[in-house]
C-alpha cells in the first residue's frame, strides 16, 4: 500500500543520481551477468557440456528454452556459463592495465623529465601496432589461449591508459595544493598516492569500466577466431564460431551469445559514461 | 523610485529597469532591483561577486544564461525591451545597447583577426560596403581607442596584451555607435597600470560620445572617480543609490560604509582595518529582511522582520536601511574615528642578521621555440625578522618567481638565497637537515583560495598532513594541534571536518594560512593572498595577517600588485619591474615620494 507513496520520492533520488531508465536497464542487465557468472551452475537448468546428439540442433522448446545447438548442448544452459568467460577476463584486463598505466601516468606526469620521455616513447611505439592484430599473432604463436590473451590485452591498453592517467597528473600538478604540499617538504610518494592519486581516481574508475568493454569484445573476437578459450568451453564468443551455421535452424543458438556480448559491452559503456559525468563533476 | 529619479537628475531618461527580479531554479538571484539611466549618464553598479551585478545587466540586454530568468519591466528609449520580439532585440544589441565583457582574452574570437572583430560590427553599414572603405574605418576606430598603429587590425587576439585587446575590444563594442555601453568589470582582469589606462579611456570615449554607460564593479574606490550615480547592489538587493561624491561623502548604508571602511586605504597606514564580518549571503536567503542584517552591528528586529525598501533619505540620495535616521550620527562618527586613528606606526629596522637574503639572483625559463626567457634579472632582497616586506609587481614582472625560488618551488639559474643563514638556493643539493630546517622557517600562502587546498581532503587531513612533515613523532599532537591553528586563524574546531567545497573563500584562505602555520614558520611569503577575495573579505584576512605577526612574531614577504594593500601591511616595499628591482625603500617614502618613474605610474594607478 505503500509503493504508490514512495514512488515519486524515489524517483526523486534516483534522478538526482542521474539515474534514468536506461541507465537502470544497464544497471540490471550487468547485475544479471553477474549472478549469472557467479552461480551458473545453480541457476542453469542443465549442464553445458551433455551432448545430445538425437536432440542437436533443436529450436527452442519447453525442454530447452533456446533450443540446442549441433552437439545438442542446451544454448540456454551454455551462455549461462558463458557469463563466467566473459566477466572474468575483462576484469582482469581493466584492473591489470590501470594498475600498471596509473603508476606509470603517475611517475610520467609527476616526475617528467627522462622518466616522461622514455614512457611516453614506449606508449607512442604501442599504439603505433595494430592492437588485435598483435593479439592475434601473438596468442596463435605462443599459445596458451585465454589466459595469454588476457595478458596481451593488458600490455595493448596500458600504453593508452597510461596516457590518460598522465594528462589528469598534469592538470593536478601545477595547482597550488602540490605546491603547497612540495613547500612543506612532503615526500615525492605521499604527494603521488595521498595527494594526486585520490583526486584522479574518478577519472580512473570511469575508463577501467571502460576498459572492461573493450576488453570484453576483444576477448570475445579472440574467442571466435578460436584463440581464446579451449573448445568446448561455454563462452560467448566462442559459442557464435560453433553456432554460426546454425543462424536459421536454432536462431537463439547464435542470437543469445551475440545479443548478450552486445548488450554487456554496451551497457559497461554508459555506466562509464554515467560514472564519469557524477564522479568528475 | 525610477521617475523621481529622473526628475531630479534631470537628464532624459534612457533606460529605466523597474523591480527587477532575477531567479534561476526557483531560487532568487536579485529582487526587485530598480535602476535608471539618463542620456550622456555613467552609472555604478557596485557589488561583491554574488550580488548578482552581472545578471542585472545581462538581463537587461536579455542574454541571461539558460535556465535564468527574469521579471520586471525594462523601458529603453520607450521601447519595452522585456517583451520585444527576439529579432527587434538582436537588432537593439550592439546598436543601441552594447556590452563589453570582463577577460578580454576569451571575449575575443580566437581565430578572428583583431580588425574582423569590428569589420564584424559595421559590415551593416551600407557605407562601408567597399573593402577599402571598411579598412579605412577599422583604423580610424582603432584610433579613438588610443591603437595609432594600424597592423593591430591584421593581428591576433593571442599576439596582444591584455590592455590592447580590451582596446579592440571597447572598438568593437562601440562600432555600431550604441547610445549605451554596460561595461562589466572592464578592467579587472587587466594589470594595475593598464586598468587605469583602460578606464580613462572608457571615461574619454563616453564623454566625447556624450554616450550613456553602466559601469558593473567591485571596486567602490573606481565607481567614486568614475560615475555619475552609484548603485549599491548586496545580495540580489539594491541598498543604496545616490550620487557618487555625496555617497563618498557621507555613505547612507551600514554596508556602503562598511565597505568603504574596509578598503585598504592607498594614502594612509591604519592599524586595525575595519572587516565586515561574516561573508555574503545568499539571495533567496535574505528575500525576507535587509540582506544585510546578518553582518550589520545597527541590527534590530525589525530589520529582520520585513525586507526594508529602498527610500528616499535626502534629495538625490535613496536607502535601504529603516534605521538610518537614528545611526546616522554613529555612523559618521565611526567614520571619523577612523579617519583621526590612521597613525602611521614604522618599526625602527632591527640591526639582527636578516631572514631572508638574496642576491643576484637569476631565473631564466626556457621559452617560446626555447629562446630563454629571463624571470629574473640579478634580483636582490633581505628580510629581516619581524619585518614585513612588499614585493610589489605587475604579472610579468617575476614577482610570484622569486617567491616560488624562496620556498623551493623553483631552483634559481644564479645567485644566491638564504634563509635563517642556510644557503638554499639549490634545495635538492642541500643536506636533509638544512632542508627540512629550512621548510619549518619559510613557508607560502597562495592566491588562489579555489585550489590552494586538496580538493578530496577534509581541513583535518589537510591540516595534518603539514604536521606530520614536522617530525616521526608529530602526529601524536596532530589533533589538538588541528584545533589550536584553527583558533589561531578564527575559525571554529568543528572546521576540521569540512571540506573544501563546502568553504568560502576566505575561510579557504584561513586554513591555507593554518597550514603555513602549522611547521611554525618563521617567514610567510604570501603571493597576492587577498587579490581573489571579496572586498569585504580582504580586510578580515589582512587584519588575520596583522594579528598573526604580532602573536607569532612572524617576518612577511608580501608579493602583491596592490598598492594599498601593501600599504597596511608592508614596512619597506620592493618594486619589481621586468624581473629588475626599480627602487625600494620604506613603505612611507616611495608611496608618497616615488623617485622611479614606473613606480610613479602605479601609484597614480590607483584611483582617488
Amino acid at each position: 500500500m505503500t509503493l504508490p507513496l514512495e514512488l515519486p520520492q524515489m524517483r526523486g533520488r534516483l534522478q538526482r543520481h542521474g539515474l534514468t531508465l536506461p541507465l537502470l536497464l544497464c544497471l540490471a542487465v550487468v547485475a544479471i551477468v553477474t549472478i549469472c557468472a557467479i552461480f551458473g551452475s545453480n541457476i542453469a537448468p542443465d549442464s553445458p557440456f551433455t551432448q545430445r546428439l538425437e536432440v542437436g540442433d533443436k529450436p527452442p522448446s519447453a525442454e530447452f528454452l533456446a533450443g540446442t545447438d549441433l552437439l545438442g548442448r542446451d544454448v540456454l544452459s551454455r551462455v549461462i556459463h558463458g557469463a563466467r568467460t566473459a566477466l572474468v577476463g575483462p576484469i582482469v584486463v581493466a584492473a591489470g592495465a590501470f594498475a600498471i598505466a596509473t603508476l606509470l601516468g603517475l611517475l610520467s606526469g609527476y616526475l617528467g623529465g627522462l622518466v616522461d620521455v622514455a614512457i611516453m616513447r614506449w606508449v607512442d611505439f604501442m599504439l603505433a601496432l595494430p592492437g588485435p592484430l598483435v593479439a592475434i599473432v601473438v596468442v596463435g604463436v605462443i599459445g596458451g589461449g585465454y589466459w595469454t590473451a588476457v595478458l596481451v590485452l593488458i600490455i595493448l591498453f596500458t600504453a593508452p591508459d597510461t596516457r590518460i592517467v598522465r594528462s589528469a597528473v598534469l592538470e593536478q600538478r601545477p595547482l597550488p595544493y602540490i605546491d603547497a604540499a612540495r613547500a612543506l617538504g612532503i615526500s615525492k610518494r605521499r604527494i603521488l598516492f595521498v595527494h594526486i592519486l585520490p583526486n584522479i581516481l574518478p577519472l580512473i574508475l570511469a575508463y577501467v569500466v571502460l576498459d572492461f568493454a573493450f576488453a570484453l569484445v576483444n576477448l570475445a573476437g579472440l574467442s571466435f577466431l578460436g584463440l581464446g578459450v579451449q573448445p568446448g568451453t561455454p563462452d560467448w564468443g566462442r559459442m557464435l564460431f560453433e553456432n554460426r551455421n546454425i543462424l536459421f535452424s536454432n536462431p537463439p543458438g547464435l542470437l543469445l551469445p551475440a545479443g548478450m556480448i552486445i548488450l554487456t559491452a554496451v551497457s559497461m559503456n554508459l555506466i562509464g559514461d554515467w560514472l564519469f559525468e557524477r564522479l568528475t563533476k | 523610485m525610477s521617475a523621481e529619479i529622473s526628475s531630479l537628475t534631470g537628464a532624459e531618461p534612457l533606460l529605466t529597469v523597474r523591480n527587477l527580479s532575477i531567479s534561476a531554479a526557483g531560487r532568487a538571484i536579485t529582487i526587485g532591483t530598480d535602476l535608471h539611466v539618463g542620456r550622456g549618464e555613467t552609472v555604478a553598479i557596485v557589488g561583491e561577486s554574488g550580488s548578482g551585478k552581472s545578471l542585472t545587466a545581462k538581463a537587461i540586454v536579455r542574454l541571461l544564461p539558460t535556465g535564468v530568468s527574469a521579471t520586471g519591466s525594462v523601458s529603453y528609449d520607450g521601447v519595452d525591451l522585456a517583451t520585444l520580439p527576439e529579432r527587434a532585440m538582436r537588432a537593439m544589441r550592439g546598436r543601441r545597447i552594447s556590452m563589453l565583457l570582463q577577460d578580454p582574452f576569451t571575449m575575443m574570437n580566437p581565430l578572428m583577426k583583431c580588425g574582423a572583430h569590428i569589420e564584424e560590427m559595421l559590415r551593416f553599414n551600407p557605407a562601408y560596403r567597399r573593402r577599402a572603405a571598411l579598412k579605412a574605418e577599422v583604423v580610424r576606430r582603432l584610433v579613438e581607442v588610443g591603437i595609432t598603429d594600424p597592423d593591430v587590425a591584421e593581428r591576433m587576439p593571442f599576439q596582444l596584451s591584455g590592455g590592447m585587446c580590451q582596446r579592440v575590444a571597447i572598438a568593437a563594442a562601440l562600432a555600431r555607435d550604441p547610445e549605451l555601453l554596460i561595461a562589466d568589470e572592464p578592467s579587472t582582469a587587466l594589470d594595475v597600470t593598464t586598468q587605469a589606462e583602460i578606464i580613462k579611456l572608457l571615461k574619454r570615449v563616453q564623454r566625447a560620445r556624450s554616450m550613456s554607460l553602466i559601469l558593473i564593479t567591485h571596486d567602490l574606490r573606481l565607481a567614486f572617480s568614475t560615475c555619475d550615480r552609484i548603485h549599491v547592489l548586496y545580495a540580489g538587493s539594491l541598498l543604496e543609490v545616490g550620487g557618487a561624491q555625496a555617497v563618498q561623502r557621507d555613505p547612507f548604508h551600514p554596508y556602503t560604509l562598511g565597505l568603504l571602511l574596509s578598503e585598504p586605504p592607498a594614502d594612509r597606514r591604519v592599524p586595525k582595518l575595519i572587516a565586515i564580518r561574516g561573508q555574503v549571503p545568499r539571495a533567496d536567503l535574505v528575500a525576507e529582511r535587509c540582506a544585510f542584517a546578518e553582518r550589520c552591528d545597527w541590527a534590530r528586529d525589525k530589520c529582520r522582520s520585513a525586507k526594508p525598501a529602498l527610500a528616499e533619505a535626502a534629495p538625490g540620495r535613496w536607502t535601504a536601511c529603516i534605521r538610518r535616521p537614528e545611526i546616522a550620527a554613529e555612523m559618521q562618527a565611526l567614520r571619523a574615528a577612523v579617519i583621526a586613528g590612521s597613525a602611521t606606526t614604522v618599526l625602527p629596522l632591527s640591526p639582527t642578521p636578516p631572514m631572508i637574503r638574496v642576491q643576484q639572483a637569476v631565473k631564466t625559463f626556457a621559452g617560446r621555440r626555447g629562446r630563454p626567457v629571463r624571470a629574473l634579472k640579478g634580483v636582490s632582497i633581505e628580510v629581516r625578522p619581524g619585518e614585513s616586506v612588499g614585493l610589489v609587481g605587475e604579472s610579468g614582472s617575476g614577482k610570484t618567481t622569486l617567491g616560488r625560488i624562496l620556498v623551493g618551488l623553483e631552483t634559481p639559474s644564479d645567485g644566491r638565497v638564504e634563509i635563517a643563514g642556510i644557503e638554499a638556493s639549490r634545495f635538492a643539493a642541500m643536506t636533509p637537515a638544512d632542508r627540512a630546517s629550512v621548510r619549518r622557517t619559510i613557508q607560502m600562502v597562495f592566491q588562489d583560495p579555489y585550489s590552494t587546498l586538496n580538493p578530496r581532503h577534509s581541513v583535518r587531513r589537510s591540516l595534518t598532513e603539514a604536521i606530520r612533515t614536522t617530525g616521526p613523532n608529530a602526529l601524536a599532537g596532530a589533533e589538538a594541534r588541528v584545533a589550536e591553528l584553527l583558533k589561531e586563524v578564527g575559525l571554529p574546531a568543528s572546521y576540521a571536518e569540512r571540506r573544501p567545497d563546502s568553504l568560502s573563500g576566505g575561510e579557504r584562505q584561513r586554513v591555507a594560512i593554518a597550514r603555513a602555520l602549522s611547521v611554525g614558520p618563521k617567514i610567510l611569503v604570501c603571493d597576492e593572498p587577498v587579490s581573489a577575495l571579496d572586498v569585504s573579505v580582504q580586510a578580515q584576512i589582512l587584519n588575520l595577517f596583522k594579528r598573526l605577526q604580532e602573536e607569532l612574531s612572524l617576518s612577511y614577504l608580501f608579493i602583491t600588485h596592490d598598492l594599498a594593500v601593501v600599504r597596511q601591511i608592508a614596512d619597506r616595499i620592493y618594486v619589481l619591474y621586468l624581473g629588475e628591482i626599480v627602487e625600494e625603500g620604506t613603505t612611507e617614502e616611495i608611496m608618497s615620494r616615488p623617485k622611479h618613474p614606473y613606480t610613479r605610474r602605479l601609484i597614480d594607478s590607483i584611483p582617488h
